[in-house]
C-alpha cells in the first residue's frame, strides 16, 4: 500500500539499451503514470558499458528509485521454436543449456543461459531489469500482420537478423542470423555478387557501375551488408524448405522490420531473386524495447 | 505479459536521501512527541499537586476551625476555671477562722459545705450571713460532734433563672 503511494509520487524512468557492433544506443523515457513526460536518446561509441555511459544512465536514474533498465538480447545462440510443449521442444533444440519462455502459449523463444549470465555480468554495475528477445520485438511489432497472414517476418539489427515464418499466428520456422560471423566469408560474398551481376543486362550493369563509383565508402559497405543479409536470408529460407522438422509452406511475402536503415537493394534482391513481395517498416528498436518494458509493468 | 528472460529487481522508494529524510522527520516527531508527553505529564502532576493543595487547604481550614474552637473552649474553660478558682478563693475567704470545713461540694447551681463549728451562733453570724447574700436558698442542719462542737451541713442554691442571666452576662463579657 505504502509502496504504491510512493510509486505514484515518482516518475518511472525506462532506460533502454541497444548494443550494436561499435556503438550503444541508450534511450531514456520518463513516464508519469501512463504519460510520457520526457524522452531522449544518446549514442555511445562503445559496445560495452563504459564510464561515460554509466555516468549518463546514473544521472538519469538517480532522480527516481523506480527506474527499469532493459536491454535487447544480442546473444548469438538464440531463436524460436514452433511449440510450447516441453516434450516437443527437444525435437527442435537442445534446451539443456538455454533459457526459454513460451509466447502466448503458441511458440517458444530461447537464448543461451551462458550468454544471458554473461550479459548480466557485463552490466553488473548498472543492473538489468529486463532482457528481451528480438523475436518478441518482431512478434510485437508485426502483431497486426502475424495473426492473419502467412508470411516471413524479419527483424534487421546492426549485427543480427531475426527471421521467422508465421502462418496465421502460428510460428513455422525461425532462425537468428549472425552478420558478424559470416562477414569474414568475403570470398563467398563476392562470388555471389559476381553471379548476381552476371545475371543482369549490360545497361543495368553499366548503371550500377556508375552508381558504385559515385557511392561513398559507407554506402558501399551498406550495399555489401544488404547483400550479405540477403544471402543469409536466402540461406535460411532454403534451410526452412529443406529441413524436415518444419512444416514447409511456400513463402510469398516478407515483412521487414528495419532497425538499421537498409537500402532499397535488399528489397530488390528479395523481390528479384526470391520472388517475394517485400514490405519494409522502419522500427525504432529502443522505443520497442521501452514499450515492452512498460507492458511488463502493466503500463 | 511476461516476455523478459529475467525478473526486474525490487524497487524501493527508500533511497539514501529518503532514508535521511525519514530519519530526520522521525527524530523530529519523536522529540515533539516526547515534549508533548513531558508537558502532559507535568500538567498532570501540576493538577494533582493543585488538587492536593486544595485538599490540604480544606483540611487546614477544618483543623484551624477545630483549633479555634478548641482555643475558644480552652479560653472558656480557663475563664470558668478562673471564676471557679476565684469562687473557691472567695469561698475560703468566707470561712471564718473559728469554723473548720471538712468537705465542700461545688454544684452547678449550688454549694454544699460540711464542717465543724464551736456553736450555732458562730456559724449563723460568721458564715450563714455571707452565704445568704450570695445564694437564694440556704439550708443548714447541725448535729453534735464528740468534742462538744457541732457538725454542720450547709446546702445553698441559686435560682436557675438567675444562673442563666449570670451565664449570659459572662458570655457577653467574653465576646
Amino acid at each position: 500500500m505504502l509502496g504504491k503511494i510512493f510509486e505514484s509520487l515518482y516518475n518511472k524512468v525506462f532506460v533502454n539499451i541497444i548494443v550494436d557492433r561499435s556503438k550503444s544506443t541508450v534511450y531514456i523515457e520518463m513516464c508519469s503514470k501512463d504519460k510520457v513526460v520526457n524522452s531522449y536518446e544518446e549514442v555511445f561509441s562503445t559496445n560495452s558499458l563504459n564510464n561515460n555511459m554509466l555516468e549518463f544512465i546514473a544521472t538519469n536514474t538517480e532522480e527516481s528509485p523506480y527506474h527499469y533498465i532493459s536491454i535487447l538480447d544480442r546473444s548469438a545462440t538464440q531463436g524460436a521454436i514452433p511449440t510450447c510443449s516441453k516434450n516437443k521442444i527437444a525435437y527442435y533444440e537442445d534446451v539443456s543449456s538455454v533459457e526459454y519462455k513460451c509466447f502466448n502459449e503458441k511458440w517458444t523463444y530461447f537464448t543461451s543461459q551462458e550468454e544471458l549470465y554473461s550479459l548480466q555480468k557485463d552490466y553488473e554495475k548498472l543492473g538489468l531489469d529486463f532482457i528481451f528477445s528480438p523475436f518478441v520485438i518482431l512478434a510485437d511489432f508485426f502483431e497486426d500482420k502475424i495473426n492473419d497472414h502467412m508470411a516471413m517476418f524479419i527483424l534487421i539489427e546492426d549485427s543480427y537478423i531475426s527471421l521467422s515464418v508465421f502462418d496465421n499466428g502460428q510460428l513455422l520456422f525461425s532462425e537468428h542470423l549472425d552478420l558478424e560471423h559470416t562477414a569474414n566469408d568475403e570470398l563467398l560474398l563476392y562470388e555471389d555478387i559476381n553471379e548476381f551481376t552476371e545475371s543482369k543486362d549490360v545497361e543495368e550493369e553499366f548503371n550500377e557501375n556508375i552508381l558504385e563509383d559515385e557511392m561513398p565508402i559507407n554506402e558501399a559497405d551498406g550495399f555489401n551488408e544488404d547483400y550479405q543479409r540477403f544471402a543469409l536470408i536466402q540461406s535460411a529460407v532454403n534451410g526452412f524448405y529443406k529441413d524436415e522438422r518444419y512444416d514447409s509452406v511456400f513463402i510469398e511475402s516478407v515483412y521487414i522490420a528495419d532497425g538499421v536503415g537498409v537500402s532499397n537493394d535488399l528489397k530488390r534482391y528479395l523481390e528479384e531473386e526470391m520472388f517475394l513481395s517485400v514490405y519494409i517498416r522502419h522500427v525504432d528498436l529502443a522505443t520497442r524495447v521501452c514499450e515492452l518494458a512498460k507492458s511488463e509493468l502493466g503500463i | 505479459m511476461k516476455y523478459s528472460y529475467i525478473n526486474s529487481r525490487k524497487k524501493s522508494a527508500l533511497t539514501q536521501e529518503m532514508k535521511l529524510l525519514i530519519s530526520f522527520f522521525s527524530i523530529t516527531l519523536f522529540m515533539l512527541f516526547s515534549t508533548y508527553l513531558f508537558l502532559v505529564f507535568k500538567e498532570y502532576r501540576f493538577s494533582q499537586d493543585r488538587t492536593e493543595i486544595v485538599q490540604e487547604r480544606q483540611e487546614l481550614k477544618v483543623t484551624l476551625r477545630e483549633m479555634e474552637d478548641e482555643n475558644l473552649l480552652s479560653e472558656r474553660v480557663y475563664t470558668q476555671n478562673s471564676v471557679l478558682k476565684e469562687s473557691i478563693a472567695n469561698l475560703f475567704d468566707l470561712i471564718p477562722a473559728r469554723i473548720t470545713l471538712s468537705q465542700a461540694d461545688l454544684l452547678e447551681n449550688g454549694l454544699i459545705l460540711y464542717g465543724i463549728t464551736p456553736n450555732k451562733d458562730v456559724y449563723n453570724f460568721m458564715l450563714q450571713a455571707p452565704l445568704r447574700s450570695i445564694f437564694h436558698k440556704t439550708y443548714s442542719s447541725f448535729y453534735p460532734a464528740e468534742n462538744g462542737w457541732l457538725r454542720f451541713v450547709s446546702t445553698n442554691h441559686i435560682e436557675s433563672d438567675e444562673l442563666e442571666i449570670f451565664e449570659e452576662e459572662e458570655i457577653e463579657d467574653e465576646n
